[in-house]
């Protein structure tokens, strides 16, 4: 019993390790592919520029690249922003420009087999949509690249402001505030206070939880004596 | 509304979800290491004094300048791969560096201060043959480029054309090499091989042939390699088989001088054939009259022509490089001798070329600087009393596969261990045994303290943590590890995890070019008096033939074990669990015979092989054939074929094979449904997912197929066409599904689509897994989703038990490494938002994936050319070890369900503790206040 269940273990640990083995065939994903470009077509040139608003270009350019399709063919930007990527033939292209500091918007560029070019925006979704843009492109940087996430800070007004807090804080103030403000000593207020008590007890029937409470702990006494008690205390009070 | 409020929870989903980096964390625990490649061209720029830039155009066609003080980048351009990206020539003058590209389609000129590109232009068809810029009176202002056919003249300052000129009898003579003497001319130098020389003058200004001659040079068969310009247009070529000198006046002679040799006193190496080389420090000036000519592999001679004669100026012996350099007026020749042995010994490889930078010191006598570039990619930068200022590793722009070890354990660690390791000998021992390992950890720790005393005495930038092979020793977390990379052109490396800080090196020679590797971990640190130990496979693809290397992970050094010898080629290597009695796994290879040897081979391994042969089965894939076959381990070392899947070739081909990861660990069998019912997943270690393409690429009727195979039976489990759809295709394959990234040619849009199988609402047998015993098929389910990007390379996290949620790593063309959610990859996803699938926490449907920045796990670092991405557990759970290598090498950490077993690194020490000493203080005073209050009521 006991051999068997190791021995299945092991079956099992066996079976796991056959699929560590990688062949050795050599096959490199993609060998072979991007033959898709015509042999005959001619090859077209993709020119715009790119803009980064109130950065001077040679502060970025040296980083920047211009990629089209992914890395099928790559441009590089000259030093005034300007590029043109070489050797491209017809078809329709997502044309961006990279760099590590700055964002731009992809803009599809489609080239007919003559040569003629039309930008537009990229839509994934409706491929056929056509938003024109500027040819040559004219691709303006969004902005800086966010890649950073804000940390939580901790102050004392975000402390304050929680509801839990607040949840907590507000209570305690009325409970410590409002026999301050109001002056319980006024007989006419007392009596307002204890309709509004009734109001609340709309339900006379229903048993007040403290005298449940009571009941409970104080069984030993009798049920009997806990409401005359508890008038009693009223009247304590009532003398004060 | 409906969409606002999807979108809403979509939103919501994104917040709870993020895996992003936080600005403080930035280089905390990542580092990024930026190559350029083996270097083919190297200019020091010397027109400006000040200047500290090095040129290096590679072989990976990239183009960037170093600076020579620190050898880091200044900026980098990297070029599309293959030969359209290739750089054919680097012309240096000034200010502007112009490149020659694509076998002379392009020429690009930057600005080397900037980094920015000049101007680009294409240039006519035909295959490029030689460049060189052209001055004319003092002044360079154009560049010829010589073709096959053509030649034409290029101004600096656009690229603009001045003039093209087809060559004469370009059918028969073969045009190799220009030449300008600044005196307004332009020689283009051709050869008909073993016959004559052929000479064509153009003039600068119109690209008028004024001169056009041959002469007999019946020996001569390559320009390049034996001809060089000296002095005045003095043609001079050297030739090994009449052991002679040749000269040449390009404006007088019509016919060569024989020079030989033994009348200058010299004599070749036998074998050797010898090579010129002469220096042109100004293209507006002819080339110095001095000239190299190395005669042997350790012979150079420094040569002089002096009216018509030449003369021996110096005689270089032994000399394994020489080259020259010019500042302002001055020309040095640099020689590298070998009589230091020990440069050998420091790069393991031979010196290659010599790059030498002259400059004026302030004195004005000449201070140079050397950057010497050896057969294993290195460059190294030495000053001049022999200081080496920096030195990079080329090699490591082109890592081929790599591995990750856990450090050994320190000493007193290693004593804890072995501990439990030991059987039990007595209860007074085990006590004595135990004090002792707990005294030495508290000496250690002791003298860990003491030296943190000491050092924050000193001043910080003095305080270097230097980490060297011998204090080596695993962190608490098991965070850092020994990175084993091995590189295409042979060298191996051992870098520190945590620093990126090469440790070790060594370099492999012989190695064919176009080797296949494969690296094992056969014995990690966990055996403690036994060392580590890796088995790289070295196969040559033609032949087949492999070979073995063993070592030790952490020191580099190669093992004493000896490596059986490889006479067969080899088709197939297994790394089976197994271990011989010195805890080393056992490697299986199987050979063209398909005869299956072991490593190690002891009778221990042998007899355990006997014993469980008939559960070790393996498969075998021949793309070429499309088949793909299973086999099954005899008792007697052979084996037997159990099954087999032939793909047709004529349609498709089979383009890549993704098993599950050894060491990958699923943690939860099921997930858990909105109802509270358990949906069981298929977890079949021996799955294969076998990606084919059509071979028709008309982007109407090409596709990609999906196979998912047992590896055991041979058994299809699922199959899934993608019409309209072709490679480059990259799967990820783990856990109980498969991740697979395609380019629709239909929308023109890359796509994903991942496959789940799950076993239903009950397990068939929940203990143990078998292939042969599973008789029901999974269920399947597949969605596919819109990915705005192109993608290089695609990994999924890993962490040591698989509790953590998973994340694909994506690295992009832009060189960002986007870590995205397996979550948004769910083929159970609802179109239509219900209550049970709110429940489960399923993201509604959308088409598109959306690739956020703070999901960039290297944010700016970016990684140029992802080739692989490696993920290693560490001894966090939540906490996964990420490598993207490419042309860059890029470590950080990735935390994908965030750190939820450590305290975070932002946690509030201070409010805790604050809150506790308030907490406490109020105590102690309500206390006291109480007392005082019950106090005065008894008063009362």
């Amino acid at each position: 019993m006991l051999s068997r269940g190791s021995l299945s273990r092991l079956w099992l640990f066996v079976h796991a390790t056959f699929v560590v083995v990688s062949c050795f065939t050599d096959m490199e994903p993609g060998s072979g592919v991007g033959v898709s470009s015509q042999p005959n077509g001619d090859r077209f040139k993709i020119e715009g520029r790119a803009i980064v608003p109130g950065v001077k270009t040679h502060d970025w350019v040296s980083s920047a690249r211009v990629l089209v399709e992914g890395e099928e063919h790559v441009g590089f930007l000259r030093t005034d922003g300007s590029f043109a990527v070489n050797d491209v033939p017809s078809g329709s292209y997502v044309v961006e420009v990279v760099t590590p500091t700055y964002r731009f918007e992809p803009v599809r560029v489609d080239i007919t087999s003559k040569g003629k070019m039309r930008a537009r925006l990229v839509n994934y979704i409706k491929t056929s949509e056509v938003i024109r843009q500027p040819y040559p492109l004219q691709i303006r940087s969004v902005g800086p690249h966010s890649y950073f996430m804000k940390r939580e800070t901790w102050g004392w007004t975000d402390f304050l402001m929680n509801p839990m807090v607040m949840m907590m804080v507000l209570p305690l103030l009325i409970i410590v505030l409002l026999p301050k403000v109001v002056n319980t000593n006024d007989p006419e207020m007392r009596k307002e206070m204890e309709q509004s008590m009734n109001m609340l007890n709309s339900n006379p029937e229903l048993p007040d939880v403290s005298e449940l409470m009571t009941k409970l702990f104080s069984g030993s006494k009798g049920s009997s004596k806990a409401g005359s008690s508890s008038k009693s205390s009223r009247t304590v009070t009532k003398r004060r | 509304m409906a969409k606002l409020i999807l979108l809403l929870l979509n939103w919501i989903f994104l917040c709870c979800n993020v895996a992003a980096v936080f600005e403080d964390q930035v280089g905390k625990f990542d580092w990024r290491q930026q190559y350029v490649g083996k270097v083919r061209f190297s200019h020091f720029d010397s027109h400006m004094q000040s200047s500290k830039k090095v040129l290096l155009a590679s072989e990976s066609n990239v183009f960037a300048a170093l600076n020579t003080r620190t050898g880091e980048l200044f900026w980098r351009h990297v070029d599309k791969t293959g030969p359209e990206g290739n750089i054919d020539a680097l012309l240096q003058h000034g200010q502007d560096a112009v490149l020659v590209i694509g076998n002379g389609h392009l020429l690009r000129s930057w600005d080397i201060g900037v980094g920015g590109m000049n101007w680009e232009m294409v240039l006519d068809p035909g295959s490029f043959r030689s460049a060189c810029l052209v001055g004319h009176q003092g002044a360079v202002k154009h560049l010829a480029v010589l073709k096959k056919t053509v030649i034409s003249l290029h101004y600096l300052s656009n690229g603009h054309q001045k003039w093209v000129e087809n060559l004469p009898e370009s059918e028969t003579v073969d045009f190799q090499a220009v030449y300008s003497g600044g005196n307004g001319e332009v020689y283009a130098l051709g050869v008909v091989p073993n016959s004559h020389l052929a000479i064509v003058v153009y003039s600068l200004e119109d690209g008028e042939i004024t001169k056009q001659v041959s002469v007999e040079a019946p020996w001569l068969s390559s320009i390049p390699a034996s001809c060089s310009v000296i002095s005045r247009g003095l043609l001079t070529c050297v030739d090994s088989t009449t052991m002679s000198l040749y000269t040449l006046d390009l404006h007088l002679q019509l016919e060569m001088t024989q020079i030989p040799l033994q009348t200058l006193g010299l004599d070749v190496d036998p074998g050797f054939r010898p090579s010129l080389v002469s220096h042109q420090p100004n293209p507006a000036h002819p080339p110095l009259s001095e000239f190299l000519l190395q005669l042997g592999p350790e012979h150079h001679l420094l040569l002089q022509h002096n009216d018509g004669q030449i003369v021996t100026l110096r005689d270089y012996k032994p000399a394994l490089l020489a080259s020259f350099a010019t500042a302002g007026e001055k020309t040095v020749v640099a020689v590298m001798a070998p009589k230091n042995k020990t440069f050998y010994l420091l790069h393991d490889g031979k010196p290659e070329k010599l790059h030498v930078q002259a400059f004026l010191k302030k004195d004005d006598s000449v201070g140079y600087r050397v950057m010497v570039q050896t057969e294993d990619h290195t460059l190294t930068f030495i000053q001049q009393p022999g200081r080496v200022m920096w030195t990079r590793e080329e090699a490591l722009s082109d890592v081929v596969t790599m591995e990750m070890v856990d450090l050994p354990l320190t000493g007193a660690q290693a004593e804890l261990e072995g501990e439990f390791g030991k059987k039990a000998d007595g209860l007074m021992s085990m006590v004595m045994k135990r004090l002792s390992s707990q005294l030495i950890m508290l000496q250690a720790w002791i003298a860990h303290l003491w030296k943190l005393f000491y050092d924050a005495r000193k001043p910080r930038s003095q305080v270097k943590n230097d980490v060297s092979i011998e204090n080596l020793s695993r962190d608490e977390f098991n965070l850092q590890k020994m990175m084993v990379l091995v590189t295409a052109s042979g060298k191996l490396f051992g870098i520190d995890s945590k620093t990126g800080d090469i440790l070790w090196k060594h370099y492999l020679e012989n190695i064919p070019l176009n080797a296949a590797f494969k690296l094992m971990v056969q014995r990690t640190t966990a055996h403690f008096p036994h060392p580590p130990q890796c088995t790289l496979l070295i196969k040559d693809k033609d032949t087949g033939l492999a070979t073995l290397h063993v070592f030790n992970p952490i020191f580099g050094r190669r093992s004493q074990v000896t490596p059986p010898a490889l006479p067969q080629p080899i088709l197939q290597s297994l790394l089976l669990p197994l271990m011989d009695q010195d805890y080393a796994k056992v490697l299986l290879l199987v050979d063209d015979q398909y005869k299956v040897s072991a490593f190690p081979s002891t009778k221990n391994v042998l007899q355990q092989l006997q014993e469980t042969a008939s559960s070790i089965f393996f498969y075998l894939a021949d793309s070429g054939q499309g088949r793909l076959s299973g086999y099954r381990l005899r008792t007697d070392l052979s084996t037997e074929q159990v099954w087999e899947v032939v793909i047709p070739t004529e349609t498709q081909k089979i383009v890549s094979i993704k098993g599950k990861r050894s060491n990958e660990h699923v943690h939860s069998q099921g997930r858990v449904m909105g109802d509270r019912s358990v949906l069981y997943k298929y977890l079949n270690p021996n799955l294969l997912a076998v990606v084919t393409e059509s071979t028709d690429l008309h982007q109407e009727r090409s596709f990609i197929g999906i196979l998912l195979i047992d590896g055991v039976t041979g058994r299809i489990i699922h199959e899934a066409v993608q019409r309209k759809a072709r490679g480059p295709v990259h799967v990820v394959h783990s856990e109980n599904w498969v991740v697979y990234e395609y380019w629709s040619t239909k929308s023109r849009r890359n796509e994903f689509s991942v496959i789940e199988l799950y076993e239903g609402m009950d397990l068939y047998n929940s203990t143990v897994f078998s292939s042969l015993d599973r008789p029901h098929a999974p269920q399947v389910l597949q969605q596919s989703y819109i990915f705005p990007s192109s993608i290089s390379t695609m990994e999924a996290t890993l962490t040591e038990k698989g509790i953590t949620s998973r994340h694909l790593l994506v690295g992009l063309p832009s060189g960002g490494i986007l870590s995205l959610p397996k979550m948004f990859l769910d083929p159970r996803r609802p179109e239509v938002i219900s209550e049970q699938s709110r429940e489960e926490n399923l993201i509604p449907y959308a088409p598109e994936l959306i690739i956020r920045t703070e999901w960039f796990i290297n944010y700016n670092q970016t990684v140029s050319r992802v080739r692989g991405i490696y993920t290693a557990p560490s001894g966090l759970e939540s906490t996964c070890l990420v490598v993207a290598y490419g042309l860059d090498i890029y470590h950080t950490r990735v935390y994908p369900s965030k750190q939820f077993d450590v305290l975070k690194d932002d946690y509030d020490y201070m409010l805790i503790s604050s809150v506790l000493f308030a907490l406490f203080f109020a105590t102690m005073i309500s206390k006291r206040l109480a007392e005082v209050k019950l106090l005065n009521r008894a008063w009362r």
